[in-house]
């Protein structure tokens, strides 16, 4: 027997994974679909009453909630089985392998629940925008304008990118921390990323009045704007530095989170 | 099947709950572990089933390393905790999702343990209460046919009658290739079901003997004067004198009392060690 992975078995497990709490799977992702077109549509519509720009702002948040937000507490649902001695060791001793077990949370947090994220949200954005463009009057003299300035959101564009990023480091933290957290693993890890994030621009903001002094921004491993006089003059990292922090921050944190969830499920005791 | 090699384990680095213990437990044999509470019993166990590590030592369950957790390995050994968790599934779903992982899983044998437990499927198991949730989940672990069956403490949340009839069942379906093995403090739920005892306190094994053994080795009786010679291990006022447990050099035949016993045995390891030969 495979002891690493078995597709029929994995399959058997992906089953049980979905069935066994069908209102953390199916009922979180209708309700997570439900709580995205109500954002989009409150947002819409009384963000400044339906003006064409809020129906920009309207796709990301809703974009940015539904994608990160879904895949957050699903990600501390997949793993949520410690909050008591009986449904862990029921999860741990199920007769399917560490890497199968992972996979399987892997698939539902970072495939599955995505991919139809994506479809509801392209079907969605479409909607609103087509209702958007066919309820303006087609013998305005503005018509061409208003029209331009609302369009379905870019699924490949740069917002939608950093969304991504965003999606792969908050979904790893908390695969990795519900492993850690046996109990409330969602407070707890929002808890952490609030306070590594306060930490990091906390003390990059420090680090960055300490040698200049006067600044007017600064973000870490990226740009630090500085004051001088009443002129505001952006300090950079070079190019290559930049890169290599950006590729870190794109693809190598997320990874380790993600890698890291699997190895702390194989040296999991409880 | 069951080898555990100079096994230490704490929780706590510097405080080890075992040191060096070393136990062989072979096939046939219903085990009760006997331990007070805290003294490690539910630890052991989970060393068995790969969901605590050794710190030192070697465990070996069928031939396999509990630590890997692999498949091919947890599809053998069946673990009750003390307390169960069965989700919001009726018995047939939670049959049809859970009972595939095990491929000696016998659907008869799951009918027939849920009506002899009285277990009727009545609507989702969560709303069952504790003692049949308890009930349910020992059938589907002994219908499972694992080689190696572990509960902790499975007789608390049951009634009396479901004790018996819990007795009965693991007594009934217990076959010569197969481990059982009980932990409880519960002393009199394993009276005429196992067939060998092991105490365990301060992370020390203090005894591992069969029954026929400590029969032979353990007088258990009534006296109205405490005998002033031979091992007498433990004395426990009766209304018909004293109830002791004294070393059995005439080789009388008597009743084990697992309570007597066990008073025996942690109140007087040294003096057990030197009958038990151990």
């Amino acid at each position: 027997m495979n002891n690493t992975f078995n597709l029929t078995r994995f399959g058997k497990l992906l089953k049980k994974t979905l069935l066994e709490r069908p209102m953390h799977t199916f009922g979180f992702t209708g309700l997570m679909l439900v709580i995205s077109l109500l954002l989009y549509f409150v947002i819409k519509t009384f963000s400044h009453l339906g003006m064409a720009p809020h129906i920009g702002m309207a796709q990301t948040i809703t974009f940015f909630g539904g994608l990160i937000g879904g895949s957050f507490f699903l990600a501390s649902f997949v793993f949520g089985y410690f909050s008591s001695n009986a449904s862990g060791s029921s999860f741990l001793t199920l007769p399917a392998s560490t890497f199968e077990k992972w996979l399987c949370a892997i698939l539902i947090t970072g495939v599955l629940y995505p991919l139809i994220f994506l479809i509801f949200y392209r079907i969605m954005d479409s909607s609103f925008v087509a209702i958007y463009h066919n309820s303006l009057d087609t013998a305005s003299p503005f018509y061409k304008e208003q029209y331009e300035r609302v369009y379905n959101f870019d699924l490949n564009g740069i917002i939608a990118r950093n969304i991504y990023v965003m999606f792969f480091i908050y979904t790893g933290a908390m695969l990795l921390g519900s492993l850690y957290f046996n109990k409330a693993a969602v407070i707890k890890v929002a808890l952490v990323l609030c306070a590594i994030f306060i930490f990091t621009f906390g003390l990059n903001w420090l680090m960055a009045i300490g040698l200049f002094g006067s600044i007017e921004d600064a973000a870490p491993f990226n740009h630090v704007a500085i004051r001088a006089g009443k002129e505001i003059g952006s300090l950079e990292l070079p190019s290559r530095v930049g890169k290599i922090f950006l590729y870190a921050i794109v693809f190598v944190f997320p990874t380790i989170l993600w890698l890291l969830s699997f190895t702390r499920l194989r040296e999991k005791e409880f | 099947m069951i080898e555990i090699q100079n096994l230490s384990f704490g929780y706590k680095k510097r405080k080890l709950l075992y040191k060096n213990l070393n136990l062989n437990l072979e096939a046939g044999s219903i085990y009760g572990l006997l331990g007070k509470n805290g003294a490690g019993k539910s630890t052991l166990l989970k060393n068995f089933i790969g969901l605590l590590f050794p710190k030192e030592g070697n465990i070996s369950v069928n031939g396999f390393e509990p630590k890997k957790r692999w498949p091919s390995f947890l599809e053998t050994i069946y673990f009750i905790p003390e307390e169960v968790y069965v989700p919001a599934l009726t018995v047939e779903r939670y049959k049809n999702l859970f009972a595939p992982f095990y491929p000696l899983f016998n659907e008869e044998q799951f009918q027939s343990y849920l009506e002899q437990l009285d277990v009727h499927d009545k609507g989702k198991l969560n709303s069952l209460s504790f003692g049949q949730q308890k009930k349910f989940i020992i059938a589907f672990a002994l219908a499972c046919n694992t080689r190696v069956l572990l509960l902790d403490e499975p007789t608390n949340g049951l009634d009396i009658p479901s004790k018996i009839k819990f007795r009965k069942l693991i007594s009934g379906v217990f076959t010569d290739d197969k481990i059982i093995f009980i932990s409880t403090h519960q002393i009199r739920d394993l009276d005429n079901l196992i067939d060998r005892v092991i105490i365990v306190d301060n992370g020390e094994l203090l005894l591992n003997a069969s029954i026929s053994e400590i029969a032979d080795k353990l007088c258990f009786k009534s006296v109205s004067d405490i005998p002033s010679t031979g091992k007498v291990l433990y004395t426990e006022d009766s209304l018909k004198g004293h109830a002791i447990v004294i070393e059995n050099t005439a080789h009388e035949d008597s009743k084990i009392n697992l309570e007597h016993l066990f008073n025996a045995i942690t109140e007087n390891p040294a003096i057990a060690k030197s009958i038990f030969e151990y």
